[in-house]
């Protein structure tokens, strides 16, 4: 017996494998199923082992498949096969809907789901669903089945609705066992009730659940006698919204029981945190996360459990909230969020939108429970899958005014070809979870975790788990110290690279910039005396003692070989490119110099260009490899030496997230993340520059801080120039035919004199 | 005989007059043309002396998603003229008439306030209040957030680890909810792109470049070199893309989650014109924040090699044949248009080179251009994914063929000589074509932002950027106001054009000329300068210099001296500075 299963995402595979294995073993079958995460891109190759396991298989799962030119070469396997094939097809794209076949029950035949053209469809069923109630159909099977058609209907308009069509996903979860209850077992409603049945199943994936779901199908479509009297157990129900933790021994449905359970049954076997004082969870030092469902129902979840431990193993505390999916406010405001601290007015805030000013300070930051909200989900904030409601999210988070991460797990490539890839995350992967997140405001797209070539189930990364939560906890300590103890990098760039050019930003006066920025942190308290005014802070980096290390700017810091050999892990691999460390460029005499000035607890740093200039061959090298050991060095100061809070870049825009590594998803052989290192990365960038904007973002974990452009004006006339136009203007007014004559020879004159060209 | 004279003269005044409006035109290209006047300060609020002319230009636009309707468009109705005299020549009576009384509400607008200013608009164009009214609330927004600025404090608030508000990213024209600043900027969902309003006005704009060509020529040009940014294509929802997709003749199709993800093709009687061989080379950030949208292109490139049409209406497919009967006959190396930087590495370089005065022959900076830019992505036949496979036979193949390179600019903000990148990419390709078709490509760029689309040569679009830029005072005064930065920016500039006479022989020996008359003969200017940057100003110099010793300019010898003189003058200022010295002995 042969079932396909094609898939996306990564919380399926381990529990069918599990399912596979328990069914062969309990019930003596040879069940096979063959699985295909629907979220790659497939080799012509690939489709033909698909074909042939289609063909082969007597029942065919196609599961969460949105793409649509997968889906366009799988429409037709499915139509060759609807006639002899059980086929069952859920939560994807109308057009694979429509393919549903069971027994007598056929998607296709099902009201609204007839073959009007597809924008002709969306409409018609976009108004049935609006006129008939879904509320209605208890206890009714003729509008229990209008109902299915036009729950699979709504599913077709997600890509622009308002996020409430697909909200019911879940509400359909706990509704459908209650709604059997109706239904016969026998007759025209037979396959019907299957239907459903699956859906239950599925809709609630733990490992039992999914086996059972796979008996189901087999059973009642599959003549086989082996199969006739197996028992399969009815569903079981995971709680839809609850917290999560590795340790417990289950989930927790209010935040007062995982608290409760995290002060005693959990402490008993752990040395309790030295941040938790009480036995209340410090929200400085909690950080939210959101999950996936699935994952955590289907036992899919070694990869947040690698998370959740090494944000632990920092010192902090988490809530490890299963999403609810469509709408995140939802766990948020249940378990992020301090019950009573005003938040029932957050809704009507939140609908009249804009209401509040940018920037200001809305809430206190102390409603939340949690310091950071870190997204594993890989989806909108508002909105699930299929599409985004920013407004609502950046409204909701600005309310709650904590920072907002969204990270990745590899659903739809594995950990290898992630790993082996220059590119890093692939397209689907790049669109739906970085570019998306972004829109919500999320930073920080760090990889944490996949499904490993030969896996069934995710891994985690752990080098990336501990660097995020490295950085996370870098964070928190930026909202907790006092000021005066911060330290503070503010870099800036020359480029190219000549003292003229110190301070290089597109439409950015940088010194001036600077000097406001160094007067507005001394007034928040940081340790700094800014200099009397932009001259002087001028004369300091540009003077100083540059010229007896003949560099551009002054030296601040000079950093011995054997301390950047130390402190640098990298450095062999840099060698491998560039040589002996110091090398030429920023080095003498056997030190590399950090160029910059310190300002009390401020250090202005000048950043190093590629280094071209001195090795003019290496531009013509078609790809690079590594930063020179002075730009290694550079960051190497900022975090061990110097020892920065945070890092600002002043001004669009430097080199370092420009260097060699993946696109988007860096690992820990990338440049960019390798200069970053732990450091907070703050980025002022040109409102007018999303776009290399958006790579530091993405390679070097910057949060974007946008600044104006410069005032635009028409560019008038001068000089000549305005001479000529009032020359003109004398012509055209002119009458006279000898006078039109001499303005017209005058005209020339002018034209000619300022070069203007009449074709 | 009188009779013949009379005839000649009045031909005369007629092409008299025709002369003058050319000119008048030309001027009132310069006097409109909106440009940067100095640099920003962070956290101050605009330095806008003036915001009239900014006003203006957001009001000259359709802004559906508010319900505002472009100023003048609403005037030319009211008026009880077509819409389309919005798009004369702005030496058209028609056009004047509009323009003036728009001008005229902006400016009562900001001095008085909206009701005034509908009143006016009422009154003069019979434009009813609730007509102008969202546009002119629009522009009170955008007037108050100008007038406001919360940088600072959001930079302070992420240094508190606060939650930075995301926002798009645009020019102020052509989105102006880019304001207020201070918040996250955030790209878009590369699936979306392109939107059919950029469709739409792609259309436009490629007809137009296909329109001038067949001006010059006589023909369409059988393959065209492009040049697709990240910057532009997210700030115009995927404009160049859509150009690409027009001018090969296919457009995009969206899936059911609204996607752009396959293309439709064109039938040749409703494109009414043959099928163009595009090869696009595409930046590293484009490739990073688009790599749906390569697919699509490629996608695009394959269906139309494919199509059973006569080689005269498909020059692609005339190309491919060719090349396929030639060489190799591998179809996915004929098809291969889509080009772009090694995997994580970014930039042609050809910038640097230029910068550095690293090069001996023009030739090397195409060439350059080509080792950096030459890695295809591509799907092959089979469906597989080709990531950046290294391909300079095929890039040099392509562009044997091209016989004209473009470039999209969107934006009033960065011009072609206020950024080193136009010259790294559109003049590095041209270079390479040059080498490689041997015969120079025509180099065009259009005005995308303009309500009035443009093209332009590239000859043409350097006089304008020089004549309103780096030669105008109301330019380089707003420079000089921020000091020491100014100064590098004036040189920057310079340094700028000289790149477009490196990579396309595009500047004329006036520019040149002019620049050193204004900043180093004007003894006035100059002491100014070297007060300011004497840095940059010994750069300017040099690059002056360099541009009369590669050919590009040739000014009398006395002019050479002074250069000289200058850039001893200064080298000998700095290495006696006292400062210096004090330090240097300490």
């Amino acid at each position: 017996m042969k079932v396909t299963v094609l898939y996306v995402g990564s919380s399926l595979l381990a529990p069918l494998r599990n399912a596979e294995a328990q069914i062969n073993q309990r019930y003596a079958l040879d069940v096979q199923i063959a699985t295909h995460n629907f979220g790659s891109i497939f080799t012509d190759d690939e489709w033909l082992k698909i074909e042939g396991e289609l063909n082969e298989s007597e029942v065919i799962f196609v599961i969460h498949v949105m793409d649509g030119e997968n889906a366009t070469r799988l429409i037709p396997l499915l139509d060759q096969l609807r006639r002899q094939r059980t086929i069952v097809v859920t939560n994807c794209m109308p057009a694979l809907m429509r393919r549903t076949r069971m027994g007598k029950l056929d998607f296709a035949k099902l009201p609204g789901a007839s073959a009007k053209s597809e924008g002709q469809r969306a409409k018609s069923q976009g108004q049935s669903a609006k006129s008939k109630k879904s509320e209605s159909v208890d206890g009714d099977p003729e509008s229990l089945l209008k109902s299915i058609a036009s729950w699979v209907s709504r599913q077709s308009r997600s890509g622009k609705s308002n996020g409430h069509g697909r909200a019911d996903y879940l509400k359909w979860a706990d509704r459908l066992p209650r709604l059997m209850r109706y239904l016969p077992n026998a007759g025209p409603l037979r396959d019907a009730k299957n239907y459903l049945m699956l859906m239950s199943y599925f809709l609630q994936p733990t490992p039992q659940n999914i086996q059972s779901m796979i008996l189901l199908a087999l059973k009642s479509y599959v003549d086989d006698e082996r199969l006739k009297s197996i028992e399969i157990p009815q569903p079981e129900a995971v709680a839809s919204v609850a917290i999560y933790h590795p340790d417990a021994p289950s989930l927790f449905e209010s935040f007062s029981d995982y608290e409760h359970w995290y002060f005693r049954d959990r402490s008993k076997n752990k040395e309790p945190s030295t941040n938790h004082k009480t036995d209340s969870l410090d929200p400085t030092a909690t950080i939210g996360l959101l999950l996936m469902r699935p994952q955590i129902v289907s036992h899919s979840r070694k990869h947040y459990d690698a998370l959740i431990r090494a944000i632990e193993a920092e010192g902090l505390s988490v809530i490890p909230a299963i999403s609810t999916l469509m709408d995140n406010r939802e766990a948020c405001e249940k378990f992020f969020v301090k019950q009573g601290s005003g938040v029932g007015s957050r809704e009507s805030r939140v609908r009249r939108g804009k209401a509040t000013d940018h920037g200001q300070r809305t809430t206190d930051k102390r409603k939340a429970r949690v310091s950071q909200i870190v997204s594993l989900t890989g989806f909108s904030f508002v909105g699930g899958p299929a599409m985004n409601d920013s407004v609502a999210a950046a409204d909701y988070l600005k309310e709650l005014n904590v920072p907002y991460r969204s990270l990745v797990s590899l659903d739809a490539q594995t950990i290898e070809s992630w790993r082996e890839s220059f590119t890093g995350l692939n397209p689907v992967q790049t669109g739906m979870q970085v570019a998306i997140p972004e829109i919500d405001g999320a930073t920080e797209p760090f990889v944490f975790g996949g499904i490993p070539a030969r896996g069934v189930e995710p891994a985690p990364l752990e080098d990336r788990c501990v660097r995020i939560a490295k950085r996370i906890n870098r964070w928190n300590r930026l909202q907790e110290a006092g000021r005066s103890e911060l330290k503070i990098a503010l870099v800036i760039y020359c480029f190219p690279p000549n003292k003229g050019n110190i301070g290089t930003a597109a439409d950015l006066d940088v010194f001036a910039s600077l000097l406001d920025v160094l007067k507005e942190l001394k007034g928040q308290g940081y340790d700094v005396d800014p200099p009397a005014s932009c001259e002087a802070l001028r004369d300091l980096l540009l003077n100083g003692n540059s010229a007896e290390f003949e560099t551009n700017a002054n030296v601040a810091y000079r950093m011995p070989v054997d301390e950047y050999r130390i402190l640098n892990p990298f450095v062999s691999d840099i060698e491998h490119e560039w040589g002996a460390a110091p090398g030429a460029i920023n080095a003498k005499d056997g030190e590399l110099l950090i160029q910059g000035i310190a300002l009390g607890n401020i250090f202005i740093g000048v950043q190093p260009t590629f280094g071209y200039e001195d090795d003019p061959m290496r531009l013509l090298m078609a790809k690079g490899g590594t930063p020179h050991h002075g730009f290694a060095a550079f960051y190497t100061y900022l975090e061990k030496v110097f020892q920065a809070d945070a890092v600002v870049h002043v001004g669009t825009h430097g080199a370092m997230e420009f260097m060699p590594g993946k696109q988007v998803g860096m690992s820990g052989e990338c440049w960019p993340d390798r200069l970053i290192g732990e450091l907070p990365n703050i980025y002022v960038y040109s409102v007018n520059n999303p776009s290399e904007g958006t790579i530091a973002k993405r390679r070097s974990y910057a949060g974007l801080i946008s600044y104006l452009t410069p005032p635009i004006e028409n560019a008038g006339l001068y000089r000549g120039l305005a001479s000529l136009k009032d020359l003109i203007g004398s012509y055209r007014v002119a009458h006279d035919a000898a006078e039109r004559a001499q303005l017209y020879a005058s005209i020339e004159e002018a034209r000619k004199e300022l070069n203007l060209a009449i074709h | 005989m009188t009779e013949t004279v009379l005839m000649k003269s009045r031909i005369d005044v007629k092409e008299r007059d025709a002369r003058v409006t050319q000119l008048h035109e030309q001027l009132i290209e310069i006097e409109q043309r909106l440009i940067p006047t100095g640099l920003h300060v962070f956290g101050r609020a605009a330095e806008l002396k003036e915001k009239a002319d900014l006003l203006r230009m957001v009001a000259s636009f359709d802004r559906p998603e508010q319900g505002a309707r472009a100023l003048p468009k609403l005037v030319a109705e009211g008026l009880g003229f077509d819409t389309e005299a919005v798009n004369e020549s702005p030496a058209n009576e028609t056009r004047e008439l509009i323009d003036g009384i728009v001008a005229e509400s902006i400016k009562l607008f900001c001095e008085k306030g909206s009701d005034e200013a509908a009143a006016f608009l009422n009154k003069n164009a019979n434009v009813m209040n609730d007509e102008s009214a969202p546009t002119f609330a629009l522009l009170e927004k955008v007037s108050q957030q100008l007038d406001s600025n919360r940088e600072i404090d959001s930079l302070m608030r992420s240094l508190r680890g606060e939650y930075i508000e995301p926002g798009p990213g645009a020019d102020i024209v052509q989105n102006p909810f880019v304001l207020p600043t201070g918040r996250n900027t955030h790209a878009v969902n590369p699936y979306s792109v392109p939107s059919r309003a950029a469709f739409d006005r792609a259309k436009h704009t490629a007809d137009a470049l296909l329109r001038r060509y067949l001006d010059e020529h006589g023909r369409y040009p059988r393959a065209l070199a492009l040049v697709l940014w990240g910057l532009d294509n997210i700030k115009t929802q995927g404009e160049g893309v859509a150009q690409a997709l027009w001018l090969l003749g296919v457009r995009p199709v969206r899936d059911t989650l609204n996607r752009a993800t396959e293309v439709e093709v064109i039938p040749l009687d409703e494109l009414k014109r043959p099928r163009i061989d595009v090869v696009m080379t595409v930046s590293g950030i484009f490739r990073d924040l688009f790599t749906p949208t390569m697919a699509l292109l490629d996608k695009a490139v394959r269906r139309v090699a494919q199509l059973d049409e006569p080689p005269e209406m498909n020059y692609l497919r005339a190309n491919i044949s060719n090349s396929t009967e030639n060489a190799t006959g591998d179809f996915d190396d004929a098809v291969t248009r889509v080009f772009s930087n090694a995997p994580g590495n970014y930039g042609a370089n050809v910038n640097f080179m230029v910068m550095q005065s690293a090069w001996e022959n023009e030739a090397s900076l195409g060439d350059l251009f080509v080792t950096r830019k030459c890695f295809a992505y591509i799907r092959d036949s089979q469906g597989g994914t080709v990531e950046g496979r290294e391909a300079p036979q095929l890039m040099d193949a392509a562009l044997s063929r091209v016989e004209a390179t473009y470039q999209n600019i969107d934006s009033f903000e960065v011009g072609i000589t206020d950024v080193d990148h136009y010259f790294e990419y559109l003049g590095g390709i041209s270079k390479a074509v040059e080498t490689r078709a041997q015969a120079k490509p025509s180099i065009y760029l259009s005005d995308s932002l303009s309500p009035q689309t443009k093209i332009r040569s590239l000859e043409e679009t350097v006089r304008l950027e020089s004549r309103t830029k780096t030669l105008n005072p109301k330019w380089y005064e707003g420079m000089l106001k921020h000091g020491f930065r100014g100064g590098a920016e004036i040189e920057n500039h310079v340094t700028n054009t000289f790149g477009w006479s490196a990579t396309a022989d595009a500047v004329d020996p006036w520019i040149y000329t002019e620049i050193t008359k204004t900043f180093l003969l004007d003894e006035q200017m100059f002491q100014r300068l070297l007060e300011l940057n004497q840095y940059s100003v010994q750069s300017l110099a040099k690059r002056l210099l360099e541009a009369h010793e590669r050919g590009y300019w040739n000014p009398n010898e006395e002019v050479l001296e002074r250069l000289r003189e200058i850039i001893d003058q200064i080298r000998l200022a700095a290495e006696h500075s006292p400062t210096e010295r004090a330090v240097a002995s300490s």
